[in-house]
């Protein structure tokens, strides 16, 4: 069988949904597939229900119904959508995509279990702006390829070349420590 | 800087043949996605609060002193629609920015190494080319710009979830990494399926270069990070780093495998596509993504000496549609653009010789 979206390579994943009872099919090869990460469906061809379904199925159905249950239950109680741009959680699972960045916080007791399919974690653990926590990456890199050139001269006993590429750490360090290469 | 400078078929500087494994990796993006505090991401934004963007955006870019680059800026609606093609094949722009209605916009520095896409998924993507294999010294390169833009524009960002974007899969550093290789010996030993599904499990991405849907053109790929939150910026790049770097090993091995059991059959192969390439009169894209990886296996297996590695990145670009249709200098057929390819692959792999040979190329029409 032929994939359906590139229908160049030989289908061999296939994706199942369950809507309402009724089962349908999709076939698709191995790189397609990796492609049609949730929110990178690229269906602009199709109708957009599919869309929508595999969203909830690749989530599993468990969003998906809270999500109308809620609905139904809470209509009454607070509203879901965001103050930011007017989203609703369910036109997120919809679009792939949210509105604004008050979506975040709006949605911030639900994001985490989509988030957590998609992502390694749900913390931020990298960059943060104004603050100069990994920002000498190459810096950093550096040192440790001349530590490693540093062993190996010691190793082959080449002291005069050790002894530079000791103070070329050392001077790396140094920079580091100050702030080095990053200026704007 | 005016926009023909951007659109001349010289390759731009992230092509340049550069670093211990510019036979495998030809080329490293990086890419951090931005966006701002207090207007709604592109999906849902209206005309209004576009333009404001593109006016902060662009100011803040145009303004930069101290820096090493020279930017200059291009409104998406302005460009001629093949104009807009030609930058999104020297992958200065994206398909999607180049579709925009909405004000949207690019900045590029003269050497094309940056580009910062104003509102197409994101308000900002700020985009980093290098040629070889550099993650860290391009990754350097974004961070510095990114510095610089977030002392001049309040940036989305909140503590758990990062930089805020408009898709969750680019939330958190915002960072995605990507890396163009060659693999044409893994490709012929059939050994890509697995390993394209060993990166997926690793939160890797495989693709093709010339897009979505033209996987293996050419048997270049490009590798990149799927994950964006819970790993810091330092380790989404050691990890590509690491895989890359096996990636590279693998593929020098399947490469002297190939030479030991079949040295004839691939050198018939090499030859023939270098023969196809100077002297075939209708090209197809497909066919000519796949002779110039073969003649690029050539030069790295020293099977050709006479044509330079610059020349066959330069041809890379240069097949497409859109630079085939800037170099004809007129909208083609398909059927057409195949005669015109074949011309300018011609003229491009016989430049050497032409100086040397009286009678050249050039007197054949197409």
């Amino acid at each position: 069988m032929i994939c359906e979206h590139c229908k160049t390579n030989q289908a061999t994943v296939t994706v199942t949904q369950i809507i309402n009872g009724q089962k349908s099919e999709r076939h698709y090869c191995e790189v397609c597939a990796a492609q049609f990460h949730p929110f990178n469906v690229d269906f602009q061809n199709e109708e957009q229900f599919p869309l929508a379904q595999l969203v909830s199925n690749w989530f599993g159905l468990q969003i998906w119904k809270s999500e109308t249950n809620e609905k139904q239950q809470s209509n009454t109680q607070t509203t879901t959508s965001c103050p930011g741009c007017g989203f609703t959680f369910r036109q997120f699972l919809n679009e792939g995509k949210l509105g604004c960045p008050k979506c975040y916080e709006t949605f911030s007791s639900k994001l985490p279990q989509v988030l957590e399919k998609i992502q390694s974690g749900t913390k931020h653990n990298g960059k943060v702006p104004g603050s100069s926590k990994n920002n000498h990456l190459l810096l950093k890199k550096q040192i440790e390829t001349t530590r490693e050139q540093l062993q190996l001269a010691i190793v082959e006993e080449r002291f005069e070349d050790a002894a530079k590429l000791r103070d070329e750490i050392k001077e790396m360090e140094r920079k580091l420590e100050v702030g080095g290469v990053d200026t704007p | 800087m005016n926009l023909e400078h951007f659109l001349k078929s010289d390759g731009p500087s992230w092509l340049e043949v550069k670093g211990s494994d510019a036979d495998i990796v030809m080329s490293t993006r990086i890419r951090l996605a931005r966006n701002l505090v207090g207007y709604r991401f592109p999906l849902s934004f209206d005309e209004q609060e576009a333009k404001q963007i593109d006016q902060v955006v662009t100011q803040a870019l145009l303004n930069r002193k101290n820096g090493d680059h020279f930017f200059s800026h291009f409104t998406i609606k302005e460009m001629p629609a093949l104009q807009r093609q030609v930058l999104v094949e020297k992958h200065l722009i994206s398909p999607l920015l180049a579709k925009k209605e909405k004000s949207a916009s690019v900045v590029i520095s003269n050497d094309e190494s940056i580009s910062v896409m104003v509102n197409e998924e994101d308000h900002l993507r700020i985009q980093c080319l290098s040629p070889g294999f550099q993650l860290y010294e391009t990754y350097e390169l974004a961070n510095q710009l990114d510095r610089y833009l977030e002392k001049h524009i309040p940036y989305a960002f909140e503590e758990s979830f990062g930089y805020l974007t408009s898709c969750p899969t680019n939330v958190g550093t915002g960072l995605r990494a990507s890396v163009m290789v060659h693999l044409p010996a893994l490709t012929m030993s059939k050994q890509m399926k697995a390993i394209i599904q060993t990166l997926t499990r690793l939160g890797m991405v495989v693709r093709g270069i010339y897009g979505e849907g033209s996987e293996n053109l050419g048997n270049i790929y490009q590798i990149s990070n799927q994950i964006t939150l819970g790993k810091s910026e330092e380790e989404i790049l050691n990890d590509l780093q690491n895989v890359v770097e096996q990636i590279i090993q693998n593929e020098r091995n399947a490469r002297q495998l190939i030479m030991q059991q079949a040295p004839i059959a691939l050198e018939d192969r090499i030859q023939r596509s270098l023969g196809t390439l100077r002297y075939a009169r209708i090209m197809t894209s497909e066919e000519a993504a796949s002779c110039l990886s073969n003649v690029r296996l050539g030069i790295d297996l020293d099977i050709i000496k006479d044509v330079p590695l610059s020349i066959l990145n330069e041809c890379m670009i240069l097949i497409q549609q859109g630079f085939v249709q800037q170099y004809a200098g007129t909208t083609l057929q398909a059927t057409e653009r195949d005669l015109f390819r074949a011309k300018l692959l011609r003229e491009k792999l016989n430049a050497k010789t032409k100086n040397s040979v009286e009678k050249g190329e050039e007197k054949y029409d197409v």
